[in-house]
């Protein structure tokens, strides 16, 4: 008898799980990733953080340019050095009825070092020595050493209930059992790799959205999003291929909204003595290695002619990037100028420092990280190949890459590099800091670019609470490190969306989320 | 050299010659005749193997020389004259690259890959099923039960595992080929030479002191071959399709050496931007090449077959 | 028969424990997965934390000893993805694959047989040469390349289809399954052509071998001249007589089918095990690659074993050995 009401509700819910996509208020959204758990607590993966914020909230949430705004905390600051204190919002109720208060909050920070996998949040924990709860609504953090960056860690800090306990399972999650948030929509169905069903919070404390019923079908292969979105099957496709996009957006049917996202492509000459692939001048080995010569990474950059990279190999999905961040980031520096394309300075320069006929040289790319690495990749084999050198390119998968890039064995990479919290500690000090495990820098710094100057300026930032001051020198950092070529940025990537044309409309966002509650109806 | 003076000490009893060696070829080719497709598709693969490893001499341009590449003639359509002064009669990629001179190269990627991984799997195919049927008992046992299972496994998902293990590359690829079709080898060869080894004549050879090696290359294997070569050509042809698919599903070759698959996976990308050639072309091409090889091997096996003797 | 079994089930035990070793150090060699997974903000202290965590940092030996103690457990691995167990996750996708495999498998049997038995028939008409061309088109054009253009063909020029996924899901016999409901099938059809083709190709060629064999035997020539009508003699003779080798195929190639279901479900996007396995491999999640991979060897000593038994029972001559 038991079993036979479990395999009506299997079915209820999967007749659920299949609402008709023709009703106003119902939107079917393909995305190229979802999430990997329901358990918020799980991984930084992107997709995974994108999709649960639709069931549970963050303490501190972006707005589409990621400038901080208030989530579940309405406030917070810095009361000394060492302690971030966080006014909670009142009146907020999870799903299940409970009232939010500062004790959840707390336990969702104490329950991320219990439960965290490979792609750990700990990262957002990283500087958090104690928790206290003052009183309901009131929670100070207790930081190891000054920790400007905290507010913009918890960003992703997702806060479920007290009760939950910290040895839920995943599986709990998974079932709906436990996944019981603050969020605008409340949780129905998930299967990895499948459908995640949501259905609209009517009590939800920034207001009830637009969508009653939400499904989020995840459908990886770029062609296949595409088609579902031309066969109607799905309303709203994320990650438009830069190769369908001039096409969608003369189509009438389709409407296509567009953003800058935080990718940027970039360079990373190895500058160590002894290059891990060798550089040859007609199979013989050079002495010494020439990408320590700054005028040869100089001749590097301005052999790139980054207006084709976007006009023609991104078909116009990209802008030309001067540094490792988009304009607008905490720590930008406006002073760079745009990086210029003059061939022929560039072979003066490679001239000058020796190599007047060029090397033979190794590149190494990711293949379908990001959007169009590997054809980006060629383009710029293709570059260099003017300025005389001979470019073995090859674009390999994230499997291959990244293990053998962390093991430091090439030469030259390029690969892309997310600024994810919007500010320049997070990219500088992991890219082109000194690599210090200790202080935490340099884990990214595979090119064994060692600047003292720079690390002074950026520790200096790094150990400064006042945002102003920070900023000014953050900004300084950035100029020293991309005037040294430590790394040569190409483009930033932009993203795409595409939609029924008259279905809706959205603001695209500069990380790439895909918020099905800032979506609203065309009227 | 021993064996030579040996030709002429040592009489073996051999297959009884029952046509000389030119006339089974003459017999064997006026049988392959009967069927106007199989020299039809015979005449394509001359034509595929001429313009494929004599692609720098047919192509219009050299597709992997970056700096003969313009990326002002990106995406051009087919039969649009480019920069260069010639007309891209099927168009360009992403690159400027000329596809047709790309499909020429890539066909080359794609033969080598399928050529020498279907010579290597034969190598390895035919010593380990000659080696279990010469020797019989545990060592057949166990060789032969290694073969079943690893036939009875796709040889996709195999090649998936092991190109995901080796990584990319092509020898990488060509490895993980030769591992996921040797079987196919070992077992035609085990059957055949089962047949032959309980006739007179390998008894009789094995009762002389000739050496082992001897008695499997000079007398077992030549009756073996027919069948395997049959077998070869199918091979050949799956090799290529895997190959393919491997690049396809993103672990095969990266586009920066490009093989049809490669090819036609880039191409994919295009596809609903109306840039039709950058898949069609490639995928015309390995379908053409593919169904080329398996209408001879069809054939071959078809007069081979004893059955259908005159 | 029961020494025949106890071999067989010793030998798979061997096969299964080799392929284990096998597959573990070959998905050790490709590399440290908590390098392609952590994200770019960590620090070399959280990284050493999670090898440490995931006993990483041990030597391969104590890896793989750790692997076989917990299989013996009956604990074979927890996604490092998903943090689900591999068991759990391999069955979740299960049904989805099973039933694109059956579609699969009764077209290519119901489209295959009759066309194979119509070109042994008549080998000399033209729609005999016709049915050999399409099969020999059938097996050697590559499965994505067809269901691509299928997608284009069915689901975007004529919008007749839908271009992937998995429909609506229904309940038949208690069973929840998408082949319950009109949707379901909507989906399931493109995908299960494609995956048919390749068998179907298979299927014709073997029932066409048998068949142009069977109209050669004396026997037949005996019926016909009996004045049997040929009707009679190809359904209640001649199948009789073909079913064992296409019996032996279908059982083995029920089992490459639902390997072939790799690519057919990365063009479809079908929520299967093929899916899966080639999702894991691109992000490195060990324990479900060696897991699933165990999992496909069982299969396929258990396809095997299946297919030895039936075979003995359609063809008496075949006698029940112990040994290889």
């Amino acid at each position: 008898m038991k079993r036979l009401t479990l395999k009506s509700a299997v079915a209820a819910l999967a007749l659920m799980a299949a609402a008709p996509t023709a009703m106003a208020a119902d939107l079917v959204v393909g995305l190229r990733a979802g999430p990997d758990s329901i358990d918020p607590h799980w991984s930084t993966v992107g997709s995974q953080v994108e999709a649960l914020r639709h069931v549970f909230d963050t303490l501190i949430d972006v707005d589409e340019k990621l400038q901080l705004k208030p989530g579940l905390a309405a406030s917070w600051t810095a009361i000394d050095d060492t302690t971030w204190e966080f006014k909670m919002r009142e009146g907020v109720t999870f799903h299940d009825g409970t009232p939010f208060t500062a004790e959840d909050a707390k336990f969702s920070i104490e329950r991320i070092p219990e439960v965290t996998g490979p792609m750990p949040m700990t990262l957002y924990t990283k500087y958090v020595d104690s928790v206290e709860v003052v009183d309901d609504y009131t929670l100070h953090v207790k930081t190891k050493g000054m920790a400007p960056s905290l507010p913009n860690d918890f960003t992703r800090l997702f806060v479920v209930p007290s009760e939950t306990g910290m040895e839920a399972r995943n599986e709990e999650f998974n079932s709906g059992e436990k996944a019981i948030g603050t969020g605008p929509y409340t949780f129905v169905s998930w299967q990895p790799k499948g459908d995640l069903v949501l259905k609209r919070n009517d009590d939800y404390w920034g207001g009830a959205t637009a969508w009653e019923n939400v499904i989020r079908r995840e459908i990886p292969e770029d062609a296949s999003r595409v088609a579902a979105l031309r066969s109607g099957e799905v309303d709203l496709i994320n990650y438009v291929p830069a190769s369908d996009y001039l096409a969608m957006k003369n189509d009438g049917g389709i409407d296509t909204f567009l953003s800058d996202s935080v990718y940027i492509l970039n360079i990373a000459p190895s500058v160590k003595d002894e290059e891990p692939q060798p550089i040859t001048i007609n199979g013989e080995p050079v002495d010494g290695n020439p990408l320590q010569d700054l005028r040869v990474r100089k001749a590097l950059d301005l052999a790139i002619n980054r207006q084709v990279l976007v006009d023609v190999v991104l078909e116009g999905l990209g802008t030309p990037a001067n540094q490792l961040m988009p304009e607008g980031f905490f720590g930008y520096s406006d002073e760079l100028g745009e990086r210029e394309y003059d061939i022929e300075k560039a072979k003066a320069l490679l001239a000058e420092a020796g190599y007047p006929n060029g090397f033979e040289i190794d590149f190494t790319c990711t293949n379908n990280r990001v959007p169009g690495d590997s054809v980006v990749c060629e383009a710029l084999a293709q570059m260099w190949s003017r300025l005389g050198l001979t470019v073995n390119a090859q674009a390999l998968n994230g499997t291959v890459f990244f293990p053998a890039a962390a093991r430091e064995e090439y030469t030259m990479t390029m690969s892309a590099w997310g600024t994810l919290t919007g500010e320049a500690a997070y990219t500088y000090g992991a890219l082109t800091h000194t690599k210090d495990a200790e202080k935490g820098f340099g884990n990214f710094n595979r090119s064994g670019y060692s600047n003292p100057e720079f690390d002074r300026v950026f520790g200096e930032g790094a150990q400064t609470l006042d945002p102003e001051a920070r900023k000014k020198l953050y900004e300084q950092a950035s100029f020293i490190a991309m005037e040294d070529r430590a790394l040569i940025p190409t483009v930033i990537l932009q993203t795409v969306w595409a939609a029924d044309a008259g279905k809706l409309d959205m603001t695209a966002r500069v990380d790439q989320e895909t918020r099905t509650y800032a979506i609203t109806p065309t009227q | 050299m021993p064996e030579v003076t040996m030709e002429n000490t040592m009489v073996v009893p051999s297959a009884p010659p029952e046509e000389t060696r030119a006339e089974r070829l003459r017999n064997f080719w006026s049988d392959y005749c009967q069927s106007w497709v199989a020299v039809l598709a015979l005449a394509v693969i001359a034509v595929l193997l001429f313009v494929s490893f004599g692609a720098s001499l047919v192509s219009p341009q050299d597709p992997y020389d970056m700096a003969a590449l313009d990326w002002l003639d990106a995406f051009l359509r087919p039969g649009t004259e480019g920069s260069g002064g010639y007309v891209h009669i099927l168009g360009t990629d992403n690159a400027g690259r000329d596809m047709l001179s790309a499909i020429f190269y890539g066909l080359r990627t794609s033969l080598m890959i399928g050529l020498s991984a279907g010579a290597l799997a034969l190598l390895v195919g035919i010593s380990v099923g000659l080696t279990a049927a010469y020797f019989g008992g545990r060592v057949e046992g166990l060789l032969m039960r290694i073969v079943d299972l690893q036939l009875s496994m796709p040889a996709i998902l195999l090649a998936l595992v092991l190109v995901a293990m080796l990584g990319q590359g092509i020898s990488q690829i060509i490895l993980a080929l030769v591992v996921a079709q040797y079987a196919y080898f070992a077992r035609t060869t085990h059957g055949a030479a089962k047949v032959e080894r309980g006739k007179d004549y390998i008894e009789a050879a094995r009762s002389t002191p000739l050496p082992t090696r001897r008695v499997l290359f000079r007398h077992l294997l030549p009756n073996v071959l027919p069948p395997l070569i049959v077998v070869a050509t199918v091979q050949v042809a799956s090799a290529i399709a895997l190959e393919a698919t491997l690049s396809f599903l993103g672990v095969g070759l990266p586009l920066t050496e490009p093989s049809l698959g490669s090819l036609i996976s880039n191409g994919f990308k295009y596809i609903h931007s109306d840039r039709y050639w950058l898949s069609i072309y490639p995928g015309l091409a390995l379908m053409v090449t593919v169904v080329a090889i398996n209408l001879v091997g069809d054939q071959v096996r078809t007069v081979l077959d004893p059955r259908n003797s005159r | 028969m029961l020494s025949f079994f106890i071999t067989r089930i010793a030998q798979a035990i061997v096969v299964v424990f080799a392929m284990s070793v096998i597959v573990f150090v070959g998905v050790y060699a490709i590399g440290n997965p908590i390098d392609v997974m952590i994200d770019p903000g960590a620090t070399q202290e959280i990284r050493q934390k999670l090898i440490e965590q995931y006993g990483l940092d041990q030597p391969l030996i104590q890896q793989y000893w750790t692997f076989l103690s917990n299989v013996a457990h009956g604990d074979l691995g927890t996604s490092m993805v998903y943090n689900i167990s591999v068991v759990d996750l391999v069955f979740s996708r299960f049904p989805a694959t099973l039933e694109l495999v059956l579609v699969s498998v009764c077209i290519a049997t119901c489209v295959g047989i009759p066309a194979g038995l119509w070109a042994g028939y008549r080998p000399n008409s033209i729609g005999a040469k016709l049915i050999m061309a399409l099969s020999v088109l059938g097996f050697s054009v590559p499965t994505f390349w067809i269901g691509m253009l299928l997608i284009m063909g069915f689901a975007v020029e004529l919008g007749l289809l839908p271009s992937g996924g998995r429909g609506d899901v229904g309940s038949l016999l208690g069973l929840p399954t998408s082949l319950a409901t009109l949707d379901g099938w909507s989906h399931v059809i493109l995908p299960a052509i494609n995956l048919s083709l390749f068998k179907m190709g298979l299927m014709i060629r073997l029932t066409r071998a048998g068949m142009v064999e069977a109209m050669g035997t004396d026997y037949v020539k005996f019926a016909r001249a009996q004045g049997l009508p040929d009707r009679q003699i190809v359904f209640q003779h001649i199948l009789r007589n073909i079913s064992i080798p296409i019996v032996t195929v279908f059982g083995l190639e029920l089992g490459s089918t639902l390997a072939f279901a790799v690519v057919t479900e990365s063009v479809f996007n079908w929520p299967g095990v093929g899916k899966l396995i080639i999702d894991s491999i691109l992000q490195l999640d060990r324990p479900v690659m060696v897991s699933y991979l165990i999992m496909v060897v069982i299969l396929f000593v258990l396809i095997n074993l299946v297919v030895d038994l039936v075979y003995a029972r359609l063809d008496p001559r075949v006698r029940l050995k112990g040994g290889a």
